[in-house]
């Protein structure tokens, strides 16, 4: 109700002003989440689809260039990119004026414009305890004096937004300054990240709950406005009458783009009136939905793919239909990694680094591909996946499949077979990979495929099944042996791959518990680094050193396939930003 | 009777206790820590901690225990880990959508399975009586899974009759357009079994002597089937149909979940699937409390319908 009553509100208030640009209500534009939502609050939500609706309706001071590949930082709020001095440790931000949240009661009837202190309100709910966000690494020891606020919060119970801090100074309404403990190219990243959304303090105030989470009440200054929600079953955004609007005048480098730049550029944005979220979790209903043209959008997930692909292309049945196909790699990796704090498994002595060797040899990742993923992905072989700065194409793992090798690694490190066909440790105790999985499909077929890759060099496997929470605590205190995990990227920078094996991150992102002190040496030094080739050099140095203690392997990055029914245009995925409805049209 | 409710209504507390204790155990033994999976892919020891405690899972088990019975005591579950949503709004939103598919089918389907069940029982032993058996048997022997997926494509996807999947906020939009096929693949599953079993309470009472009286008394067919027969089969028909209402609160797990509609069996897959403690146990406490109001609600119904049987 509150809900409908704010679209009115915005409607009526903001009737007079509205701009030449403004969205056509009638062109309504149809998407599905195969996940449910769970709230829309950049602090609190953590999932990928809550994400997608609060990038339409929060802005970030920095986003993305809709076509550029790789992922390009561009200004949104912001007016212009950020003046960085004192190495790296200070950003200087300026704000472009006019930019208003749209109308809510918690503005008491006053037309509220953004300023810095929004930004600066949000970041230090990142870091509040009560709201328990899951991105507080994000500023967590980096930002001057907001862990000491933090710290402080602990031990009163209360956050004292109030309290200024040097990190985070508001120079006038339009200007922010941002200090930072350590030399860091990355912010710009961090600021273009949803979690870090201006959200006004007003509404924060007005429809918090008792932990601070406004997960129903999204109010800020973007493209579109939450009209109508029916909670894990439909979304409803229309588009901000009060929206400042841009031209589409995206340009790309791909030849592929050209059509749809021909048919975009130019336009005043956004087109769309309207967008409704559907969240269908079965596969066969969303395609039917789709091939029923009751969705316009729809992601393909793996299962679905080989009844609408061949290949990389559509089954003539879709594309006679003129349905359109917008592939990217995702940017993320999937791996198995070893614990190396594991007796048998860790360690860096010659006999254990061969053992993982070899096993990281014995691994098929063609037949992940063909088998497991039916065709949609690709063979992971840096750890910085295509379309993150810092990717190398053309590298060469030193751990490809390899049996043969693989065999012969372990009987010169003396790992000699037993009756039974299976090999044990050079001292003779019998011993197997434990790894951990989970109790769905997509486990089991990984169970099998490693169980089959092991027995071709004789190693046993024994896979233990658990639930996922019981194995993330016992990944975070170094007592998993071997999981399957992936990362998918936070922001499209190789930092946020390679930080994935520095040691200090260990119980938190580091699942192995690799402490490598050369490594760590040179991810150190590759953080104080701008993107370049001085700093691609580091990471293909630090890659190499993974290798040869192989504390991981890496396996395979995911295809993301979208259909779009040809009445969309503009589409094209993004490997970073979720929402594009605001750049997208719909043919009358 | 006053005595006799008051009786049952204190019966229900050692029942709900037992229930209480199961969930509660069972979530704990099965669930896992759900702190780690809220902390979000980066998250220290610290953090984990620090949500542990503000969900209360860092406490011994006898205190999460004792907050549980008070939250069933008092109606207040509080609110949903996942999704900061109170467990009175989910219950309050998503039951509706529920009993817009579950109230006509059970409906539709009690009406059409003791007509078909009259019917057949008249021509017992006939071949129309053995070929409906014989379909029932069929029917009941397919999964719930076939009939929507092969419903959906037939008559959503291939003939357009309704659409694949959807629910807006009007009740007659929702019951005429969304509902209707969810609630046709409802009655295709669950006319089967029903027809079968109220077809031998029918065949009970056919055969006793009053039929035959009735009969020698020159009453007419059909005032024998569908008033001496149906009124005295009707105590085991009031039994199971009664057994079906507290799921008509819970809803159709698959249903909705395939047709996207949002009542309260999509919200109990939601809710496993995502460690949601707080959801989870408020829908069995209330399914669990259901079952015994109707549990009690059938007896006394039986008073009304046949005034032989004694409560005590």
């Amino acid at each position: 109700m509150r809900i409908r009553a704010v679209a009115v509100l915005a409607a009526v208030a903001l009737a007079v002003t509205a701009p030449a640009w403004a969205a056509d209500p009638n062109k309504v534009i149809r998407d599905v989440f195969p996940v449910a939502e769970s709230g829309f609050d950049p602090a609190a939500a953590h999932d990928l689809y809550s994400a997608e609706v609060e990038q339409a309706i929060f802005e970030t001071l920095y986003t993305y260039d809709y076509l550029a590949r790789p992922a390009k930082v561009v200004p949104l709020t912001a007016d212009g990119m950020p003046v960085v001095t004192d190495d790296g440790k200070t950003y200087t931000i300026k704000l472009k004026r006019g930019i208003y949240f749209t109308p809510d009661k918690a503005f008491k009837g006053k037309r509220r414009e953004l300023t810095v202190d929004d930004y600066i309100y949000e970041l230090k709910r990142l870091a509040d305890p009560k709201i328990k966000s899951a991105w507080t690494f994000l500023v967590e020891g980096k930002i001057v004096g907001l862990d000491a606020l933090a710290e402080e919060a602990k031990k009163t119970g209360k956050f004292d937004y109030d309290r200024k801090i040097e990190g985070l100074e508001a120079i006038d309404p339009y200007t922010l300054r941002i200090r930072l403990t350590a030399t860091d190219y990355n912010l710009p990243y961090v600021l273009a990240h949803e979690p870090t959304s201006a959200v006004a303090r007003e509404v924060v105030e007005m429809y918090a709950e008792s932990d601070g989470r406004i997960m129903a009440n999204p109010v800020g200054t973007g493209p579109y406005m939450l009209t109508e929600w029916i909670h894990s079953s439909k979304m409803v955004l229309t588009a901000n009458p009060g929206y400042r609007g841009f031209t589409w005048n995206f340009t790309s480098s791909d030849p592929a783009d050209a059509p749809l730049i021909a048919e975009m550029k130019g336009k005043s944005m956004p087109r769309v009136g309207r967008v409704e979220i559907y969240v269908m979790e079965e596969d066969q209903s969303r395609l039917l939905a789709f091939q029923n043209r009751e969705l316009d959008i729809m992601n393909l997930e793996g299962p679905l793919a080989p009844k609408v692909l061949d290949g990389d292309k559509l089954k003539p049945a879709f594309a006679e239909l003129g349905v359109k196909l917008s592939r990217i790699v995702d940017p993320e990796i999937s791996y198995t990694y070893w614990n190396m704090e594991d007796p048998v498994w860790g360690g860096f002595g010659l006999p254990q680094i061969a053992l993982r060797r070899a096993v990281a040899m014995s691994y098929d990742t063609d037949a992940d591909i063909r088998v497991i993923r039916n065709g949609q992905a690709v063979a992971a072989k840096y750890p910085i996946p295509p379309g993150v700065v810092g990717h190398v194409p053309d590298w060469q793992p030193l751990n490809a499949y390899d049996p043969a090798t693989a065999n012969a690694l372990l009987d010169h490190f003396g790992y000699k077979k037993a009756a039974d066909g299976y090999r044990n440790l050079p001292d003779g105790r019998p011993f197997a990979m434990t790894l951990s999985s989970r109790p769905d499909t997509l486990g089991r077929q990984q169970d099998e495929l490693w169980k089959k890759s092991l027995d071709a060099i004789g190693v046993r496997l024994d896979v233990r099944k658990d639930k996922f929470p019981e194995q993330l605590k016992a990944e975070k205190a170094c007592k998993l042996q071997s999981r399957v995990a992936s990362w998918i990227a936070d922001y499209p920078d190789g930092d946020n791959f390679m930080q994935l094996m520095y040691g200090p991150n260990t119980g938190q992102s580091n699942n192995g518990c690799a402490r490598i002190p050369a490594y760590d040496k040179l991810y150190e030094q590759s953080v104080r680094m701008p993107p370049g080739p001085a700093r691609d050099k580091l990471y293909m140095d630090m890659t190499r050193i993974t290798e040869v203690y192989a504390t991981w392997r890496l396996t395979i990055s995911r295809y993301r396939n979208q259909l779009v029914q040809p009445r969309v245009e503009g589409y094209r995925k993004h490997p970073i930003l979720h929402a594009q409805w605001q750049y997208l049209d719909v043919k009358e | 009777m006053t005595a006799y409710i008051l009786r049952r209504l204190w019966q229900m507390i050692p029942t709900l206790l037992g229930v209480i204790l199961l969930v509660f155990f069972l979530f704990n033994w099965v669930g896992g820590d759900p702190a780690y999976v809220l902390a979000g892919k980066i998250s220290n020891q610290e953090q984990i901690d620090n949500i542990r405690r503000q969900l209360g899972v860092d406490q011994p088990y006898y205190v999460q225990l004792g907050i549980f019975i008070k939250q069933v005591l008092t109606g207040n579950f509080g609110a949903s880990w996942s999704t900061n949503e109170t467990i009175s709004h989910i219950l309050a939103t998503r039951l509706g959508p529920s009993l817009t598919v579950t109230v006509p089918l059970l409906i539709l389907d009690t009406l059409i399975a003791i007509g078909l069940a009259l019917a057949v029982a008249y021509v017992r032993g006939s071949l129309t009586d053995r070929m409906v058996m014989i379909v029932c048997t069929v029917g009941l022997s397919v999964s719930i899974l076939v009939y929507i997926i092969v419903f959906q494509y037939v008559f959503a996807y291939k003939l357009g009759w309704f659409p694949v999947q959807g629910w807006g906020d009007s009740f007659w939009q929702n019951l005429v357009k969304y509902a209707s096929l969810p609630i046709l693949i409802g009655l295709a599953v669950s006319i089967a079994p029903d027809l079968r079993l109220f077809r031998t309470f029918v065949l009970d009472e056919i055969n006793q002597d009053y039929v035959r009286t009735a009969r020698a008394k020159g009453v007419g067919e059909n005032r024998i089937m569908w008033v001496h027969v149906l009124r005295n089969a009707s105590i085991p028909i009031i039994t199971n149909v009664m057994a079906q209402l507290p799921g008509l609160l819970v809803g159709v797990f698959l249903i909705e979940r395939f047709f996207s509609i949002p009542g309260i069996g999509r919200e109990v897959i939601l809710a496993v699937e995502r460690s949601d403690f707080p959801v989870i146990k408020a829908i069995t406490v209330y399914v669990a409390v259901a079952t015994m109001v109707f549990n009690l609600l059938a007896d006394l119904m039986y008073k009304a319908v046949d005034p032989r049987v004694q409560l005590k």
